[in-house]
């Protein structure tokens, strides 16, 4: 295969600017709540104040008689047919357990009562006048309380489906096995078991989840929202509102980031509903309080990691026994469980006897979704601190343990085919891997040799050293399905419809990079249009890292089909067949220096002779999920008079295959890496012992601020991917998943102890240090 | 969260113009500094604001040995005044530039942040290490230490703050201030300011005062003699490190126990004062 | 209550619904949706705009404070038809994602380098720290202030 430096890449390699960056800088760009409508109406959501109860009764006679309230919805005026709001392929791999208002609660801020008004002052008053009675239940707030017998039933109504036993609050069940595990630990020298705990976190992305509903012109239903899946939007909201999903249009403008936050139905059936019933637009924002409360999380997790190896270092058995919190509605339940496994174990094939069994239990608690690193994140935690444990234990360097242990070019796991996105997955061999590099790099950029276990000291501060190793994928195989069209221009300029959701990513441009590399233009000649169901073609939208990968190769694909078009009407211009041609610097050429330029090309084919529309839409659904892969390694000083855990230097070398924008590709890598050190050292949403959220606010729920970050170096390690597009993997996820176990394993370099819960708050850290 | 229908603003010259307005709407009515806590609270019931701008008020300047700060001035003025860089070396500039956010200190007011007295203040430890008196008006001009302000706050109306007053300082004293967070735009779980000298190798005006335990702060005025007149040793910043811990008034909140905020307080009282007296060891755990 | 604002140069009357809302809601309805409204509550610092030439969360500013005030808001900031340097570093450097939080972060990097010209980089972090960024981990913000400083110490505005 030809390495990326010998094909000479003219655009995909380069920096460019981002096709929507100007937009951004000055302020032009539009956002959801940034374009206004006459006469919109402000949209509020009424929760509740109980963990779980019914609605005995709702009367909202006072609330509609207030001036200016337009329309009020409650469960006796709405659809009641049975949903996800989890963004995911049809038939969705998570319970239809959702109804738009139900007859009862499930959590507190849990969906009670919507409002529509002139303005937000008056639609915040009229809820204040809904008279609701609740009949209070008694409630689940931990795994634990709602796995034991005779638990309430979270789940308890008929009409629910896909919940693996409800009456248990098992919302899923996961149970995978290779070879026998129980004969593999006792056939290892050596054994090492790790429980560890995660907690509530949440994206916090500056932009909350906002949509414009409005009826256009011909009374289509049009949502502008700030989403992650346009499509799965439309046709959510079409089975909620029991609306023909050809009478939908969902436009997704410029969001202010995701994280798997967006990738959710979550306000655009009410806002819809609202504009359908006043013919009026509907704007409904979540406060930043109800982002923490009533939006989504992160899943909670206790994960038991058991690894057994043999004297030299050879995994001989790992067990991983995964229990997820997925609070009071299943959304990704299933597919966060099993990715927590089907992202971790693979990594370490030479086990020959693996056990991957887990739940996502209902609670009434704040609702778990997508999160970047969709369970990975969780697993890696126990995963590559038992890996730690062992090697102290066995008395090897934990880098050496890695290398001794992790899957290689070429290779394959049986995790690969047992453990898919909830079923059973895709066999695969791994095409692509400098994960060797990426530990020497990292090893060499942190100082390992000259700092591990030295433990120096600088007043109270004790330094420390730690590493973890991991993989992720580039979306999902057999499932995640992205197309796009490309159409020419006269002036030899390109439009580039594509469903693929920029949410910040830079998907835009980096697919807009793709097709000017095919077709010889520079970025400029490319326009891109995303993410609007009435004019671009399917994507399933921006998660499971599939952006790069899967609508890359689309892009790809229909950039070779419209080239062929342009070469077969070039070459009567230039006395020659199509083989040989070439297309760069905007025009046609061939082998001898003879040139047609893009304009021509397309001006003949538009207006000139044999007419036709050089255009081209193609589709792509990847047959396997090329992992890239990631070794960090960070330096920590820990104090040892308060507990604070200062990350002082942190550095991940990563194999992403082609880096397509090098700079947007080390910015998921810093985005992402910054948002894992807060989630393991600052970030918690802490729940009272009435279920509700006590800290909803970026005030009292700390994310990283640029004071707090360390120096972090990406190292975007050379590398190709033979079934990629260009040769690129994807890159949004996997850094999330470093911070946790290396930070967990330096502090343990640092001061001999093993942190089994996040977030290592300095008070933990402290106790933990005093009690070893 | 706006303020509802605060119609009506009041823009008085005088001190006691601002005053009588206040008189005439009570609790309708709301001082107008930097207005970031009146937006925070977004109060339903605030029908009247009271701007302060034009009476005068923000000016730093020094009268004799004395540093005086009108209450509307911010938190930056003060930070990147050149009198206050000079007060204490520069005590008050460090322990402002703590505070919150540099978009907030360009807005807040030193005067706004001892009205509100949030249990969580940086300023106010500060402010009480540094002897402060507060020159305030209610109706008739008087001058109140802080310490005082503070405690005699609930029981009367709260009167106008004019001016803080801080006393000049010897050369040789220092301040440190310690402000434990979570991450670095944040309130502290704790607070601890210290200031002080050392003369023939003896602790002199020590002043200790500790916030956010989650009270609001007090001076520590039993662990200040403890250590005055005291040599400046190791020892010595122990015993009053572990004193002043088991004296502050502690309580569990979602940010720390109370177990450890005692353990911070020995702690960090133990770092200021090392600070102060350039020690360069630790105490033992 | 009539509000007299000069915004980006340009003298204003705006009309608040009292003295008791916000810039940020002004500003917004103005049309100036430069301006983002994060958290409404001066944690995040997307709304922030040049209040008298300081940068300040404009979710915190009341209408009867801002009266007679001269602001800067991010559409404010190209000259001319051209990008101010820290705009242009901003897109060189991949300092901008998704784009939300840099209207106020740009805010506050104008109100630094117009009193410190030639910063270190503690004093960058400290300027934005009020500018909570999701996507980026404030990497390539930081350099992209040290760039565009070092531009417009070099070259003036181009």
């Amino acid at each position: 295969m030809t390495r990326p430096s010998e094909r000479g890449f003219a655009i995909v390699g380069k920096n460019e600017r981002k096709v929507d960056g100007v937009g951004l800088v000055t302020g032009r760009s539009k956002f959801v709540a940034d374009l206004l409508l006459p006469d919109t109406l402000h949209v509020k959501i009424l929760g509740s104040p109980h963990a779980h109860a019914r609605i005995v009764d709702i009367d909202t006679t006072e609330a509609e008689a207030l001036g200016g309230v337009a329309c009020v919805l409650t469960h006796k005026n709405t659809p009641t047919t049975r949903h996800t709001t989890a963004g995911q392929g049809y038939p969705e791999p998570s319970p239809y357990d959702v109804r738009m208002f139900d007859m009862k609660v499930r959590f507190v801020g849990d969906r009670v009562a919507a409002v529509a008004a002139g303005s937000e002052e008056i639609a915040l008053e009229a809820l204040k006048r809904i008279r609701v009675v609740y009949e209070e239940l008694p409630a689940v707030l931990s795994i634990d309380d709602a796995l034991r017998d005779g638990a309430p039933v979270v789940h308890d109504e008929k009409d629910s489906t896909g919940i693996y036993d409800a009456p248990r609050n098992i919302v899923a069940d996961v149970d995978i096995d290779v070879g026998d595990v129980v004969k593999g630990f006792e056939e290892s020298d050596a054994v090492v078991e790790v429980v560890c705990e995660t907690q509530y976190a949440q994206h916090t992305p500056i932009e909350p989840h906002v949509v414009l509903a409005y009826l256009d012109s011909d009374e289509r239903l049009v949502l502008r929202t700030s989403t992650q899946v346009p499509f799965h939007v439309r046709r959510i909201v079409a089975q909620t509102l029991d609306l023909p999903l050809h009478r939908i249009r969902v436009i997704k403008p410029r969001v202010g980031g995701g994280f798997g936050a967006k990738q959710e139905v979550l306000v655009e059936d009410i806002a819809g509903l609202v504009a359908l019933r006043t013919g009026r637009p509907a704007l409904l924002e979540l406060t930043r309080a109800e982002e923490f409360i009533a939006a989504r999380t992160r899943h909670p997790m206790r994960i038991r990691v058991k690894l057994g190896a043999m004297e030299d270092g050879r995994l001989h058995a790992i067990e991983m026994e995964a229990f997820s919190n997925t609070g009071a509605y299943g959304a990704h339940g299933l597919t966060v469980l099993a990715n927590t496994g089907s992202k971790t174990l693979p990594l370490y094939n030479k086990a020959e006897n693996a056990h991957f069994f887990g739940r996502a239990i209902y609670t009434n608690l704040p609702v778990s979704g997508a999160y970047r690193g969709y369970g990975a994140t969780q697993g890696y935690f126990p995963l590559e601190t038992g890996m730690d444990e062992l090697a102290e234990k066995l008395s090897i360097d934990p880098i050496e343990l890695r290398r001794r242990n992790h899957i290689r070019l070429g290779e394959t796991s049986p995790i690969f085919e047992k453990l898919g996105e909830g079923r059973e997955g895709v066999p695969q061999t791994v095409k692509s891997c400098e994960l060797e590099r990426c530990i020497g790099i990292g090893a060499e950029r942190i100082g390992w040799s000259e700092k591990r276990g030295k433990r120096v000291r600088e007043g109270p501060w004790v330094h420390g050293v730690g590493m973890s190793i991991m993989m992720q994928g580039s979306g999902i195989p057999g499932i995640d399905m992205a197309a796009a069209t490309i159409k020419m221009n006269e002036d030899g300029s390109f439009n580039l419809l594509i469903g693929a959701t920029d949410i910040g990513t830079g998907s835009d441009t980096i697919l807009a990079q793709m097709a000017a590399e095919v077709l010889g233009v520079p970025l400029s000649k490319i326009i891109v249009t995303s993410s609007d169901t009435d004019i671009t073609p399917f994507d399933v939208g921006a998660y499971a890292s599939s952006t790069t990968y899967v609508s890359g190769t689309a892009v790809v694909r229909a950039a070779e089909k419209v080239r062929e078009q342009i070469l077969s009407v070039a070459a009567p211009l230039l006395n020659s067949t199509s083989e040989g041609l070439t297309l760069s610097e905007e025009a046609v050429k061939t082998p001898d220096g003879q040139r047609v330029g893009l304009d021509r090309v397309c001006q003949r084919a538009m207006y000139e002779s044999d007419q036709f529309q050089i255009a081209a839409t193609a589709s792509f659904v990847p047959s396997e999920s090329p992992p890239p892969f990631l070794a960090n390694f960070a330096e920590v000083a820990v104090d040892t008079g308060t507990g604070r855990v200062e990350v002082l230097h942190y550095v991940a070398a990563v194999d992403c295959g082609v880096a397509v924008h090098p700079k947007l590709a080390e910015g998921q890598m810093e985005g992402s890496i910054v948002n894992g050190i807060g989630y393991a050292l600052t970030e918690e949403m802490l729940i009272s012992s009435r279920g509700r959220v006590r800290n909803p606010s970026l005030f009292d729920y700390k994310i990283l601020g640029a004071l707090d970050v360390p120096r972090i170096d990406v190292v975007l390690v050379d590398s190709y991917e033979p079934t990629g597009p260009m040769g690129a993997k994807s890159v949004g996820e996997i850094g999330i998943n470093g911070p946790i176990p290396t930070i967990a394993n330096a502090i343990h370099d640092a001061v001999g102890i093993r942190l089994r819960q996040t977030p290592f708050t300095p008070e933990r850290v402290l106790a933990a240090m005093h009690a070893s | 969260m706006r303020l509802r229908l605060a119609r009506t603003v009041v823009r008085p010259a005088t001190l006691d113009e601002a005053w009588r307005a206040k008189g005439e709407h009570g609790d309708a009515a709301r001082f107008l500094g930097g207005g970031v806590d009146l937006a925070l609270l977004a109060l339903s019931d605030v029908t009247t604001l009271i701007d302060l701008s034009g009476l005068g008020l923000s000016y730093i300047r020094i009268q004799g040995e004395h540093l005086r700060l009108g209450a509307t001035t911010t938190m930056t003025a003060a930070i990147e005044s050149p009198l206050v860089a000079a007060h204490a070396q520069g005590f008050l500039r460090d322990v402002l530039r703590k505070v919150a956010s540099p978009l907030q200190r360009n807005l807040a007011t030193l005067g706004g942040t001892l009205a509100r007295a949030h249990p969580w203040s940086d300023v106010i430890p500060a402010l009480l290490v540094l002897d402060a008196e507060l020159l305030l008006y209610d109706g008739s001009e008087k001058t109140l230490t802080l310490e005082r302000f503070l405690g005699e706050r609930g029981k009367s109306g709260v009167p106008l703050i004019a001016e803080i007053h801080l006393p000049g300082m010897p050369e040789g004293v220092r301040g440190a201030f310690a402000k434990f967070t979570r991450t670095a735009f944040d309130v502290g779980m704790l607070n601890v300011a210290c200031l002080g000298a050392i003369e023939k190798q003896k602790w002199t005006g020590v002043r200790i005062a500790i916030g956010g335990t989650p009270a609001l702060a007090t001076r520590l005025r039993a662990v200040e003699e403890m250590l005055e007149g005291k040599p400046a040793d190791v020892d010595q910043i122990t015993s009053a490190a572990s004193a002043a811990s088991d004296a502050i008034d502690v309580r569990d909140d979602r940010r720390a126990s109370a177990e450890y905020r005692r353990t911070l307080t020995r702690e960090l009282t133990a770092r200021c004062l090392l600070e102060i007296a350039q020690l360069p060891e630790r105490i033992s755990p | 209550m009539k509000l007299s604002l000069t915004i980006n140069g340009v003298p204003r009357s705006v009309t608040a619904d009292d003295a008791g809302e916000t810039l940020l809601t002004i500003l917004r309805r103005e049309g100036y949706s430069g301006v983002k409204k994060g958290c409404g509550a001066g944690d995040c610092g997307a709304c922030a705009v040049l209040l008298n030439g300081r940068a300040v969360n404009s979710c915190l500013v009341l209408a009867a404070k801002a009266d007679g005030a001269e602001i800067i808001t991010v559409e404010g900031l190209a000259m001319g038809g051209r990008l101010h340097p820290l705009q242009e570093a901003f897109l060189d450097e991949g300092a901008v994602q998704c784009g939300y939080c840099t209207p106020g972060m740009l805010m506050s990097a104008i109100d630094l380098l117009t009193r410190n010209p030639d910063p270190n980089e503690h004093e960058i972090r400290e300027a934005i720290s009020g500018n909570l960024c999701r996507c980026t981990g404030y990497a390539k913000q930081i350099r992209a202030i040290q760039i565009a400083a070092k531009r417009m110490r070099d070259g003036g505005d181009d």
